[in-house]
């Protein structure tokens, strides 16, 4: 079994030579960091996500979270316990929290880093830590003093957990339908809410003495549809001014989920307000609440990708250190059958599946570290111009981010199992379960389904184009950079003829929504999103590239890593690149087959 | 008081290693370092002795290249209060003791605690020599401490071959820490903020003026050979068989 858990290297490749973390420490806000202070930080990170989250991974999901119908209760696995007391005493829930409520100010692409590792480790459990982080960042973006001072840096700090309550049986993807209701107090500065809501993670559990619900629900009166939803803070016990928890709050566990995969993380349906007497508070304005949370949304839909990119990571780790333990078969070219079998990683089709697995883990942690660096941008960077274009950037790459990532990450532990042969499928080895715990990342924080039209709905036509154009732009950018160094033309000219048939396709496809068929123009979503993060990855390999070729020629040492990079980078761009193009092919064909598929023929 | 800790870098436990192709060392790029676990453990001990009796400072030390900057600000971070570095080149253990020798002249420490060995090279001697050189008790892995009321002096259990020793002596001392001794904590991210403004201070070996000839030469270094395959045997007399002819162990 490995415990490489994710690739250090390539991680430190990513933060310091990629994204230049260090320049970050020049703003104020991160200036009690240095290299020194990040590398420890990793350090630290890593020994907790090998040394204690790692081990329990398998108990995680054998034992489960459990529900205990007569009393009512949920309780985690006992491992559970022992991993919150170590978050908590390192203080990691407060990573990227500000100084102020008690968090260290971490740079969100370093935590991105750590977030790899935590994730890759053990999974379910990480959701617990940042449930509660995300409760906390709500109300400290949106709410009231009052609340502030109550909840956040108890929960920045471990001792309650929190969650984001959305679903509800008749409202999944379709958050518009949310009818859960929150009704003023006569007596008092909050609400009485009822509602039913399901699939709620990290919703109950015995790690900490209070859990903090961030609920959506409608006041009465309230617009139909996004425009009449707000937000409200429930907490499961109630608590006083001077944060001491109180009685229960009228919020009842009614089951949790028997799940494929992160069952150590309970998922649970919440009954609130059964009998009148569940107290929120509004968070924010009213009827604004959809979009607070969509604050949150589009950090968790980072961490979603970071999720399933950590799964990869780790099961290619696996894979890599098997295929060259596994000894099976001889080369193509030896006859004689009592030769010694070779290592599989010798066969080229081995090889072509490890070289999938690195290229999409590296590609997406790529990805995803970079998005969370447009996020350290638009926080601190003094140049508001800068600033705005972090933010389009961010608004386009979310979806890649969150719908790709899970969908790559998803093939790639297929992969990784398809090196293990028979040993893969087998529970005995951890691939198997990592495969279960990663196909709920396609499902959540908005399905891909949704993602893609978010992206081609929402993000390609938001502002005329200009912060798809944006994307594009920056692309040019580092095709133009590449195209002068000699042995990476040829990669540059891959990359910008992809560019451009993106940009042509899109135009076609625009057209066709003009023309008012918006059916159709929607129905190209999937593919849409799909080439469109094909043509991301493919740049930011490109990028990668051109800083692997200066390093090797500046005879910098670590060849290995570096040929590797360059060897991977190719490697995407001659065998992943090329389906954007059937893509664009199949989308100005005017594909129409499954929208015109009737339904009886079903 | 003041506690001296050693802290040494040493390969990741968990890398895989491999001895370079001339045989005079481990390829050593790529690797991951750490600090040696059995020193995390005397940091662990030094910082519970500290939390324990209020006016203890705690100081780490390390012998070796910069990058050992890296483990030194672990042990700050863990908890220690200041560090210090004195750069050598590969040091072998008897010039490692004598840095130490000179370095416990400096600071006047009442312990010092090292890990029993560094995983490295399991050579298991810096802690002895440095006794040896200063003339102070020792006691070698130790498996618990337990200070005298007047903290004059101190009571240890060794773990020995078949057992466990209680052993009592004044101080200063030197101990060396094993496996069951405690269990170290992790570095806390408010503990790595606070290292940034703790005081690690750089030595030169060479200015200290003692003699860094190494003792010790690498003649050549081998992996162990590779484990060959297993073999059923038929009967329990084949087998014995086998053990008395083949393997030569019985
Ligand atoms: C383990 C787990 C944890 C979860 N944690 C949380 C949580 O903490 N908080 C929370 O609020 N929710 C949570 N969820 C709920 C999750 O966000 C929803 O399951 C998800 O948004 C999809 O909603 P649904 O299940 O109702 O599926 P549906 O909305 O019924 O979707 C079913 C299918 O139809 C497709 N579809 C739906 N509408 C459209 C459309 N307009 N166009 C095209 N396709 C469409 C979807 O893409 C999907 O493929 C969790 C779910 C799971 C499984």
């Amino acid at each position: 079994m490995s415990d490489t858990l994710v690739n250090l290297r390539d991680i430190r490749f990513v933060l310091y030579e990629m994204l230049d973390v260090e320049a970050l420490t020049k703003y104020d806000y991160f200036a009690d960091y240095s290299k020194d202070t990040f590398d420890t930080v990793l350090e630290a990170a890593y020994k907790l996500a090998r040394e204690v989250c790692w081990p329990s991974y398998a108990e995680m999901d054998r034992v489960g979270a459990t529900f205990d119908a007569k009393t009512g209760e949920t309780s985690v696995p006992k491992c559970m316990h022992r991993i919150w007391q170590a978050y908590k005493e390192g203080g990691w829930g407060g990573e990227t929290a500000p100084a102020e409520v008690g968090g260290q100010q971490l740079p969100a692409c370093v935590a991105a880093a750590t977030s790899l590792m935590f994730n890759a480790a053990n999974t379910a459990a990480n959701m617990y830590v940042a449930g509660a982080g995300g409760a906390a960042g709500l109300i400290l973006s949106f709410g009231s003093d009052t609340l502030k001072k109550v909840y956040v840096e108890k929960l920045y700090a471990g001792e309650w957990g929190g969650t984001m309550c959305l679903t509800e049986p008749q409202a999944g993807s379709s958050l518009s339908d949310v009818k859960s209701t929150a009704v003023k107090a006569k007596d008092g500065d909050h609400y009485l809410l009822t509602g039913t809501k399901c699939f709620i993670s990290s919703g109950d559990h015995d790690l900490t003495e209070n859990i903090v619900h961030p609920v959506l629900a409608r006041i009465p009166g309230a617009p139909a549809g996004v425009k009449g939803i707000s937000l409200f803070i429930v907490p499961k016990y109630r608590v006083g001014d001077d944060g001491a928890v109180g009685e229960l709050n009228d919020v009842v566990t009614a089951g949790i989920e028997h799940k494929l995969g992160i069952r150590g993380n309970a998922t649970a349906t919440l009954n609130f307000g059964d009998r009148g007497e569940c107290r929120g508070w509004l968070l924010g304005e009213p009827n604004r609440g959809l979009a607070y949370m969509f604050q949150l949304m589009n950090h968790a839909r980072i961490g979603t990708g970071l999720q399933a990119t950590s799964l990869a990571s780790n099961a290619y780790q696996h894979a890599l250190q098997y295929t060259r333990e596994r000894a099976q078969s001889r080369k193509i070219s030896e006859k004689d059958p009592a030769s010694p079998q070779v290592p599989i990683i010798k066969h080229s089709d081995v090889r072509r599946m490890l070289l999938t697995q690195k290229a999409t883990t590296e590609g997406l942690f790529a990805l995803l570290a970079y998005a969370a660096s447009l996020g350290d941008k638009e926080l601190c960077s003094p140049d508001e111009a800068e600033r705005l274009a972090a933010t389009d950037m961010l608004d386009v790459l979310t979806p890649v981010c969150k719908a790709y990532g899970s969908e790559a990450s998803y093939d790639s532990i297929v992969q990784a199992i398809q090196c293990y042969g028979g040993y893969g499928f087998s529970e005995e080895f951890p691939l198997a379960q990592m495969l279960r715990d990663c196909k709920v990342f396609p499902i959540y924080e908005g399905t891909n389904g949704i993602q893609a039209l978010d992206l081609l709905g929402r993000k390609v036509v938001m502002k005329n184009g200009a912060a798809f154009k944006a994307v594009l732009d920056e692309i040019s950018k580092t095709v133009a950079e590449a195209s002068r160094v000699e042995s990476l033309k040829d990669m540059a000219v891959k990359v910008a003829a992809a560019s451009d048939a993106v940009g042509d396709v899109t135009a076609h496809l625009a057209g066709i929504a003009m023309g008012g068929d918006i059916e159709l123009y929607m129905s190209a979503a999937t593919p849409y999103l799909r080439m469109f993060s094909r043509l991301v990855i493919s740049w930011l390999f490109l990028w990668q590239s051109t800083l692997a070729q200066k390093a090797l020629e500046a005879c910098a040492g670590d060849e290995n890593y570096y040929k590797g990079k360059l060897g991977t980078a190719r490697f995407y761009l001659n065998n992943e690149l090329p389906h954007l193009h059937a893509t664009v092919q199949i989308l100005k064909n005017g594909e129409r087959t499954a929208l015109d598929f009737d339904e009886a023929w079903f | 008081m003041k506690i001296l800790v050693t802290v040494k870098r040493v390969p990741d436990p968990e890398s895989s290693i491999k001895v370079n192709p001339e045989g005079t060392g481990i390829v050593e790029s790529g690797l991951k370092w750490v600090v040696n676990p059995f020193d995390e453990i005397a940091i662990e001990e030094a910082l519970r002795i500290k939390e324990a009796q209020g006016d203890v400072e705690v100081v780490v030390v390390s012998v070796g290249v910069s990058e050992s900057q890296e483990q030194l600000r672990t042990g700050l971070a863990m908890g220690a209060d200041r560090a210090i570095l004195v750069k050598a080149d590969r040091p072998d253990t008897a010039a490692v003791a004598k840095i130490l020798v000179k370095l416990v002249e400096k600071e006047q420490p009442t312990l010092v605690i090292l890990g029993k060995q560094a995983i490295d090279d399991d050579s298991n001697e810096v802690g002895q020599m440095l006794a040896h050189l200063l003339g102070w008790p020792q006691a070698t892995f130790i498996s618990k401490l337990t200070f005298a009321g007047d903290k004059a002096s101190v009571e240890c259990i060794r773990e020995v071959d078949g057992g466990m020793e209680t052993i009592a002596f004044a101080l200063p001392a030197i101990i060396t820490a094993d496996l069951r001794l405690n269990e170290p904590r992790y570095a806390s991210l408010p503990g790595i903020m606070k290292a940034r403004k703790k005081p690690m201070e750089e030595i030169d070996a060479a200015s200290l003026g003692v003699d860094l000839t190494p003792r010790v030469r690498i003649k050549k270094m081998a992996p162990p050979p590779a484990r060959t395959a297993g073999r059923k045997v038929e009967s329990v007399d084949e087998l014995i068989n086998a053990l008395q002819t083949e393997a030569k162990v019985m």
